[in-house]
C-alpha cells in the first residue's frame, strides 16, 4: 500500500479508536493531520516521479513548501471551468483535489496548533473525506497535461 | 495591498450571507467568521450543524459536499468577496453535548 493510502487508513483507525464512546481529542487531531499529509506526500510523490534520477525522488519531494503549495492550489481552486465541456471533467477533478488540499492545509493547522479548537468526529469524517475525494480525482487526471502542471507549480514556479 | 470587499463593505456581506437563506436541506443551524488563516490570507469559516440524519457517516460526504456546493456558488467567497472558504460541519446531537459557542 503506499504512504498515502497508509495515512488515509491511519487517519480512519485514529477516527474510530473509542467508539461508541466519546473521541479523545488528541486522535481527532492526529486523524486530521494524518489525512492532510495522505494528499500532501501523494502530491509530492507524484512530482519526485518526474525527477529523472530515483535516488534523489526523496530529496525532490522534501522541497515542496506548504505555502507555496497553498498559494498554488488556491489559485487552481478559484480558476473558472472551460468553455469547452471536453475539458471541464479534468478540470473539476483538478479544482477539487486543489480545494481539497487548502481546505484540508487549514484544518491540520488548527489540529496541529490551536488547543481552543474542539473536534467532532463529524468534522474529522468530513475531513478524511476531503481526502479521499481528492486522492480518488488524483487517480483519475494523474496523467493530463494540466494535472502535471499543477504539480510544477506547487514548488512555486513562475507561471 | 488591495482590502478585500469582505473587510471594505462588511454590511453588504453579512447582506449576502442573510441571503443565504433558507439554507440547504440537512443545515439545522449555520454560522460564519470572517478571520485570516494559518497563512495571512482573508477567509471565511462556515460552522454548520447538520441534522443527525444528514451527519450520518455513509452520507456526510455527499451532504457536505452539496452544501459547499450551495452556498460557494450563491456566495462565491474568493470572487465577489476575496475570501477563502473554510466549512467545518458537526452533528446536532455532538453539538447539543460540546456547546461550541462558534456553531451557535
Amino acid at each position: 500500500m503506499a504512504y498515502h493510502d497508509d495515512l488515509i487508513q491511519h487517519a480512519i483507525f485514529l477516527s474510530e479508536l473509542d467508539l461508541p464512546d466519546e473521541p479523545k481529542q488528541v486522535r481527532l487531531r492526529r486523524a486530521v493531520s494524518a489525512a492532510y499529509y495522505g494528499v500532501f506526500h501523494l502530491l509530492t510523490t507524484e512530482a519526485a516521479q518526474n525527477w529523472k534520477h530515483s535516488s534523489q525522488r526523496d530529496r525532490f519531494a522534501r522541497l515542496f513548501d506548504h505555502g507555496r503549495m497553498k498559494t498554488c492550489s488556491s489559485k487552481v481552486a478559484s480558476c473558472p471551468l472551460p468553455d469547452d465541456s471536453a475539458q471541464v471533467p479534468v478540470a473539476s477533478d483538478l479544482r477539487l483535489v486543489a480545494d481539497s488540499f487548502v481546505k484540508l492545509q487549514q484544518a491540520r493547522h488548527t489540529a496541529d496548533y490551536d488547543n481552543s479548537k474542539v473536534w467532532s468526529r463529524t468534522q474529522v469524517y468530513e475531513m478524511i473525506a476531503l481526502a479521499e475525494d481528492a486522492i480518488a480525482a488524483w487517480s483519475r487526471i494523474r496523467e493530463s497535461e494540466s494535472a502535471q502542471d499543477y504539480l510544477l507549480d506547487l514548488m512555486g514556479t513562475r507561471q | 495591498m488591495i482590502l478585500p470587499r469582505a473587510v471594505a463593505q462588511p454590511a453588504e456581506l453579512v447582506e449576502h450571507l442573510n441571503a443565504l437563506a433558507p439554507f440547504p436541506s440537512g443545515v439545522a443551524n449555520l454560522r460564519y467568521t470572517v478571520d485570516n488563516d494559518w497563512s495571512g490570507d482573508p477567509a471565511i469559516f462556515f460552522w454548520i450543524t447538520l441534522s443527525d440524519d444528514a451527519a450520518r457517516r455513509a452520507v456526510l460526504s455527499q451532504n457536505s459536499r452539496r452544501i459547499m456546493d450551495v452556498i460557494t456558488q450563491r456566495l462565491d467567497p474568493v470572487g465577489q468577496w476575496g475570501l477563502i472558504p473554510y466549512f467545518n460541519f458537526r452533528s446536532q446531537s455532538e453539538q447539543a453535548k460540546l456547546r461550541d459557542e462558534v456553531f451557535g
